[in-house]
């Protein structure tokens, strides 16, 4: 159930035994079907979620009803609403499970608990905060001046098996374009190899 | 709003049951175990056939229920409760765990705990990580079906020491058709459950017919 968060663990902090069985009573290990909301527009967003298996999307749902989506997070990957996690606003995203998942959520004051009992951590979410915003920030510039192509050449780097795993649309709705232009831009890719 | 998921373990017994039926009505998804799969699922299916809407599974062990769970309703008996327990606790961490037992000896006219504890709180003792909270313990099973007896809206007590926790479960209490009271921390338990084993005594003594609760009067 903690293995892979504890993998992740392991590349930034050094934890004994002891400080791991602590961790794991912050947790709140949760199940979710395929389909089901971890968030909805409007919720406040009481967690963070580590995923342990599955993958989730984070989506806004425009006026006209399409769906924007800003974050898909497979196994080993962190997703919530930083925004509403932090402010305790009511969300403007929706996160729904794609597949089957099992989750471990933290809430902000089991995190503040957690950092007081074992500071070390502070220090695995300062990275991950840093790493985030570096993510976005690559986000933020790829929409603004890459080309298609290269953002899906990104989006495969990140998770390779995502082609097989996401459809086709909800690649394409993060990318920002139509299925019918990621469809091409598969097919070029293809014929280069 | 993201449906927050509701485990009933002892989903068949007298109150696991009236739990779930009252609860099915509201904007939950339930989780439903017992260990007799036969009469689960015909609970199931009662519950199915009075609320079409509800949203309801049963599932085969008790720690899948309680995984997929954000709320954890402990329907057995207090002596039973200790072996749900070991099976939920890796599960049941940060999550809400209702505890609706009274702890009555044999005869019903006393309870099995020690002074200066209760039910939930030996409850809090063993799932240390979890947000245990008192409720359910003052309604008798047909109340749920009856909210309401002769014009007045039954009273029930909730306990708890985490604010966010016993706001959940007033969610539930008020759904149930109740007139939710917080009663205070956990410790108040012990005056809930003492409450109740009052009633059950007084219930077979005048003949209560097991539909009988609280009201506090007040201007």
């Amino acid at each position: 159930m903690f293995e892979l968060l504890f993998t992740k663990f392991d590349e930034k902090v050094q934890l004994t035994e002891e400080e791991k069985e602590l961790a794991k009573t912050f947790f709140l290990p949760k199940k979710l079907r395929k389909r089901q909301y971890l968030l909805q527009e409007g919720d406040i967003s009481k967690y963070v979620a580590f995923v342990e298996k599955g993958t989730l999307r984070s989506y806004t749902v425009d006026e006209r009803g399409v769906e924007h989506i800003i974050q898909f997070a497979f196994e080993g990957w962190w997703i919530g609403d930083m925004y509403s996690f932090i402010t305790n606003e009511p969300s403007t995203y929706n996160i729904d499970a794609l597949e089957d998942c099992e989750l471990l959520l933290l809430s902000q004051q089991a995190e503040e608990q957690m950092f007081e009992k074992i500071p070390k951590m502070e220090r695995f979410f300062r990275i991950l905060v840093q790493n985030s915003l570096i993510a976005t920030q690559r986000r933020l510039v790829g929409s603004l001046s890459q080309t298609a192509e290269e953002r899906y050449n990104d989006l495969v780097a990140s998770c390779p098996t995502i082609p097989q795993r996401v459809p086709q649309h909800m690649m394409a709705s993060f990318l920002g374009i139509t299925p019918e232009t990621l469809s091409r831009i598969r097919k070029q890719a293809s014929l280069k190899k | 709003m993201a449906k927050t998921a509701i485990a009933i373990i002892g989903a068949t017994g007298n109150m696991g049951s009236a739990i779930a039926k009252s609860l099915a009505k509201g904007p939950y998804r339930l989780l439903l175990f017992a260990h007799d799969k036969a009469k689960l699922e015909s609970v199931k299916q009662d519950i199915t056939k009075a609320t079409p809407s509800a949203d309801i599974d049963c599932v085969g062990c008790p720690m899948d229920a309680s995984w997929e769970a954000d709320v954890i309703i402990s329907a057995v008996p207090y002596a039973a409760e200790k072996d749900v327990v070991e099976k939920i606790r890796n599960v049941a961490t940060q999550k809400v765990v209702v505890s609706i037992a009274n702890p009555l000896n044999e005869t019903y006219d006393g309870l099995v705990t020690e002074p200066g504890t209760s039910a939930a709180e030996e409850l809090q003792k063993l799932l240390p990580s979890s947000k245990v909270v008192k409720a359910f313990n003052t309604t008798y099973a047909a109340d749920f079906a009856q909210p309401v007896i002769n014009g007045q809206q039954v009273d029930a007590f909730i306990a708890g020491n985490d604010e966010d926790a016993v706001d959940v479960v007033k969610g539930l209490v008020t759904t149930a058709g109740f007139n939710a009271i917080v009663a205070g921390d956990l410790s108040k338990s012990r005056t809930l459950e003492a409450m109740q084993a009052l009633l059950i005594q007084l219930t077979i003594k005048n003949n209560y017919n097991w539909l009988a609760g609280f009201k506090i009067l007040h201007n």
